[in-house]
This record gives structure tokens, C-alpha cells and sequence, in this order.
């Protein structure tokens, strides 16, 4: 009986260590769903995209150093390996912005209205006034081409002839590309000069150096491959900064109007810019934004010397 | 009448564990076929599958980018020993490649980390504690114009067509998205590069008050290379 008994026990016993098993297991299963479900497809999808993009452009540089490495093995002589060297020596300077480039790009120039020609503020004057009392309250990028420009329309040729003629180094470039320009602002500033009590209260017209880097950012952010600020090249270690009143990139100063030359698809470029609403950012501090499309434009080199000092390639000290 | 007793526990036992056994089956059941009418649920394991496959392999592709770098440089030097010209040429060709960010570089620095203000979300203004890309860029800036030689932000390499980008909490650098805290390490003379942050009026006074800044000289820092679309091929020179 007791045998019988132990056996019962051992029995019961062990169904009960089954059972509390899989009420574990069970409870834990529910309390614990899958975390990984809450994120959307679509941001997914970007993330898979950017893997996949990170992928070629790996697998691009491996060819490009296996290529590189396969022509120092199969070099004849020293001579060639220099050779060799030479040729990498340029790639890299390109990359580094030692040498200017060349491609479709954009221009953008940041023109400081108060210096226009006097002859069209004053002109501009008595037709503005009608149209100041309601451009405050409207969106700063409200005027992104000139169909909508609100000033009458004999006083619209005598703008773009303005135009043209302070950017005749520009148009010498293309002759068939597009313009845009955007001139809401002189409508403010028409309003200023004729009845001050109209004039949007602003800050007072002055570009800072963080202004001149948004539009760099800008640019880089819609896929600019190289940049200039006023024919100076902008590099990785490019600075762009205020040093008293004025503006200086890296250890030279730079005047206003500030032209920004930009290397990449132009139609991106400008629609990147219009979007981050550079227009409106710059017409409160009474300038003008004006983007012009290049099917060739030359980005020039970097013209400072630039030495290194502090930093050296890092060597693998635990390999080979 | 002791063995009914045993019998009666044992029934009670095995009812409870056929009903938890019936039960689980039927959940899961149920569950599964929940997930398989679910496309999006299928989707999203695939995408991430494949995320997950694609990160492996960049990893292992870095890897070997990083190997044939080193094998390269390696036979640089060799050649370079053997003769006066290929040295000089390789120093300018190392020069140009570190300028360029292509290759890990190292040497003495500063690390500055930026962070959201501790309490940010109890202040009423709450965008005015919070680090932006405007607070990076100019940290950034200053750097560069104190001459430092190379940057990263989290481990990405600032080249020359870097941008830095804010969408929503996090900032995005090379494409690349990361979130608090920025670490920003910049190699260049240590002493200059604080001192150009902590000019009275400067970029620390600026920032101070309304996130957490700090700034740490090192004697050797690491600055990674760049990975990423980099090439000029698109505009010939």
C-alpha cells in the first residue's frame, strides 16, 4: 500500500511541476507580446532603403581599393607604382576639395535690397503701398515666382531688367536655363520707405553667419556635392562665422551679396531650399533670395593651405 | 478511503492540466491564424528580417573595406621605402585622404557632449531646453573655426558635403539618424579648441543655460571615416 501510495504521490507531483511550467511559460507569452511589431512599415521601408543603400556604396569602395590594390600588385616597376599613386593622390585631393569641379548646380545670391538702385525704390514707391497694407500678414513664401508678385504688371519687366543686369556674370553662363527670382521683398521695403507705420516690425536688415550656414545645410541636406560661399570653397573643415560686424569663411572676410554656388541636381536644389522656406527667413531681414538653375557650373578648389598637424591615420596595432 | 482521496487529487490535477493544455493550443491557434490573416504584420517581420540580414552584411562589408584599406596602405609604404618620390607622395596621399575623410584618423582632441536640459519637460517652454541642430552646427563651427582638422557627431564623419539635419528629437548626420546625447569629438590642438568654446560670450556661455553641455580634453581621440555616397562621378572634371 505504501509503495502504491509514493507511487501516487510522485505522480501527482510531477503533473504539478507541468503544470506550473506551462502557466509560466503561458503567462509570460501574454504579458510579453512582440515589441518589435509598433514601428510603421513605411519607416521600415526607409530603414531597409538606406541598408541598401549603405551596401552599394560599400561594396563600390571595396572595388575601388580592391582595383586600386590589384594595380599596385601588377605594377612593373616602382616608377608605376608611383604612377599608381599619383592617380590616387588626385582622387583623393577631389575628395578632400583640393580641385574645383564642374556640373549642373544652382546658384543662390542673398542681395541686400538697400542696396538696389535708388531710381527703382522710389519707383516702386507708390504702386507698393496698395499691396504692403496685406503682405505682413501673409506667409513669407508666398511669392515663389513672379506670376504672383504683387506688383502691377508694367512695373514687373522694369524688375527683371534690374536683375539681369546685376547678374550678367551669371547669365554669361547659361543662356537657356530657368530663373527664378523672388522679389516679394521690395514690396516691404517699398513700404517702408513711402509710410513707415506700415512696415512690418522686424529685426534690422543683417545677414548673420548662422543665416549663411542654414542655406549651406540646406543645400547639403538636398544632396549638394560641393559648395561655395562667394568663390570660396567650402571643405570639412570650413568655418563660417561672424567676426564683428562682418562675416568671415575660414580667415577671409566676405562682402554682401553672398552667392552661394552649389554642385548637384538643381531641380532638387531649389525645390529643397523653397521648401525650408530660406525665402521667407531672408526677406525678414529685407533680402532678396534669387536661385538660378546651371546645366554647367564650375565650384572652384580650395585655396587655403591646409596642413595637418594633430591628426594621423589610424594604424591597426592588434592585426598582422 | 486513502487511495480515493490520492484519486480525487489526481483527477482534479489532470483536469487542470488538460484544460491549460486545450487552452494554450486553442490561443496560439488563434493567434496564428490572426498573424497570417495580417499581411502587414508579415510585411513588417519580412522588412525587418531583411534589415536585420542587410546590417549584417554592411558590418561584415566594413569590415573588409577596413582590411583592404590597411593591405593597400601597407604596399603603399612599401613602395615608399624603396624610393624617395613615392614617400613624398604618399604623405601628401595620406594628407589628402585624411582631409577628405575617407580613412579613420586619431590624434589629440576634445569630446563634447551636448544633452536635453535634466529638466526640460517640466519647464514651460520646453523647445528652449532641448538640444537642435542650430546648437550642434554652432559647437561645430566653432570648432572648425578653431582649427580643428577632423569631426564626427556619434560616430559620423563630417566631410565636406555633410549635412546635419533635426526631424523631431533626433538629428540626422550622413543619413544617418542618432538621438541624445550628441557627442561631438573633434581632433585638433586641445587647449585651443576649448578655449575658442569657452570665450566669455562664446558658444558655451550660450548654450549653458539652456542644455547640458560638457566638454572633456583628450589626448587621443578617434574620428572614424566616412561611409557613404562620397563619389563625384555624376560631375566630371
Amino acid at each position: 500500500m505504501t509503495g502504491n501510495d509514493r507511487k501516487i504521490m510522485f505522480i501527482l507531483a510531477a503533473i504539478s511541476a507541468i503544470i506550473g511550467v506551462m502557466l509560466a511559460t503561458q503567462l509570460r507569452s501574454n504579458l510579453y507580446p512582440q515589441q518589435a511589431e509598433s514601428r510603421s512599415i513605411s519607416e521600415l521601408r526607409s530603414t531597409l532603403q538606406k541598408e541598401l543603400e549603405k551596401h552599394k556604396t560599400l561594396l563600390a569602395d571595396i572595388s575601388k581599393y580592391e582595383l586600386l590594390f590589384y594595380q599596385y600588385e601588377t605594377a612593373l616597376d616602382e616608377g608605376e607604382s608611383v604612377e599608381v599613386m599619383k592617380e590616387e593622390l588626385a582622387r583623393a585631393r577631389k575628395l578632400a576639395g583640393m580641385v574645383s569641379v564642374e556640373g549642373p548646380g544652382v546658384t543662390v545670391r542673398i542681395v541686400d535690397l538697400d542696396r538696389r538702385p535708388s531710381s527703382l525704390l522710389t519707383e516702386q514707391v507708390e504702386p507698393a503701398e496698395g499691396d504692403a497694407g496685406r503682405e505682413p500678414g501673409t506667409s513669407a513664401g508666398a511669392y515663389p515666382d513672379e506670376s504672383t508678385f504683387p506688383v502691377p504688371a508694367g512695373q514687373v519687366p522694369q524688375t527683371n531688367n534690374d536683375s539681369v543686369e546685376s547678374f550678367e556674370s551669371f547669365e554669361l553662363a547659361e543662356n537657356g536655363n530657368v530663373t527664378i527670382r523672388t522679389e516679394g521683398n521690395s514690396t516691404q521695403d517699398g513700404g517702408k520707405e513711402g509710410t513707415g507705420d506700415i512696415h512690418v516690425e522686424g529685426p534690422p536688415p543683417l545677414v548673420i553667419d548662422q543665416d549663411l550656414r542654414m542655406v549651406v545645410n540646406e543645400l547639403l541636406v538636398n544632396g549638394a556635392k560641393a559648395v561655395s560661399l562667394n568663390g570660396h570653397r567650402l571643405i570639412a573643415t570650413s568655418s563660417i562665422r561672424n567676426v564683428g560686424s562682418s562675416i568671415q569663411v575660414d580667415t577671409k572676410f566676405i562682402k554682401p551679396p553672398y552667392v552661394f554656388k552649389a554642385l548637384g541636381d538643381p531641380e532638387t536644389l531649389i525645390s529643397g531650399l523653397k521648401l525650408a522656406n530660406i525665402e521667407g527667413i531672408f526677406q525678414i531681414a529685407n533680402k532678396a533670395v534669387l536661385m538660378e538653375k546651371h546645366d554647367h557650373l564650375v565650384i572652384p578648389a580650395y585655396q587655403g593651405t591646409q596642413t595637418v598637424r594633430y591628426m594621423r591615420p589610424v594604424k591597426a596595432k592588434g592585426e598582422s | 478511503m486513502k487511495v480515493r482521496k490520492d484519486h480525487l487529487y489526481l483527477a482534479i490535477v489532470t483536469l487542470v492540466t488538460g484544460f491549460l493544455i486545450s487552452h494554450s493550443i486553442e490561443l496560439t491557434k488563434l493567434r496564428a491564424i490572426e498573424r497570417e490573416g495580417d499581411q502587414q504584420w508579415q510585411q513588417e517581420t519580412k522588412l525587418n528580417e531583411r534589415i536585420v540580414k542587410e546590417k549584417e552584411q554592411n558590418r561584415i562589408l566594413e569590415v573588409q573595406l577596413l582590411a583592404l584599406q590597411r593591405q593597400v596602405a601597407k604596399v603603399e609604404e612599401e613602395v615608399a621605402q624603396h624610393q624617395s618620390e613615392a614617400a613624398e607622395v604618399l604623405a601628401e596621399l595620406e594628407a589628402a585622404r585624411m582631409m577628405a575623410g575617407v580613412i579613420p584618423v586619431e590624434g589629440p582632441g576634445l569630446v563634447v557632449s551636448l544633452q536635453d536640459h535634466p529638466n526640460a519637460s517640466q519647464s514651460e517652454n520646453v523647445m528652449k531646453n532641448i538640444v537642435h541642430e542650430q546648437d550642434v552646427t554652432l559647437v561645430v563651427n566653432e570648432l572648425r573655426a578653431a582649427g580643428a582638422e577632423a569631426i564626427s557627431i556619434n560616430g559620423q564623419r563630417l566631410v565636406s558635403n555633410s549635412a546635419i539635419r533635426c526631424v523631431g528629437p533626433t538629428i540626422i548626420v550622413n543619413g544617418v539618424k542618432s538621438a541624445t546625447p550628441f557627442v561631438i569629438t573633434a581632433i585638433g590642438d586641445p587647449d585651443t579648441l576649448e578655449q575658442a568654446l569657452r570665450l566669455p560670450g562664446g558658444v558655451i556661455d550660450t548654450l549653458k543655460d539652456f542644455v547640458q553641455i560638457s566638454v572633456e580634453k583628450k589626448d587621443v581621440v578617434e574620428v572614424p571615416a566616412f561611409v557613404g555616397d562620397y563619389s563625384f562621378d555624376s560631375s566630371s572634371s
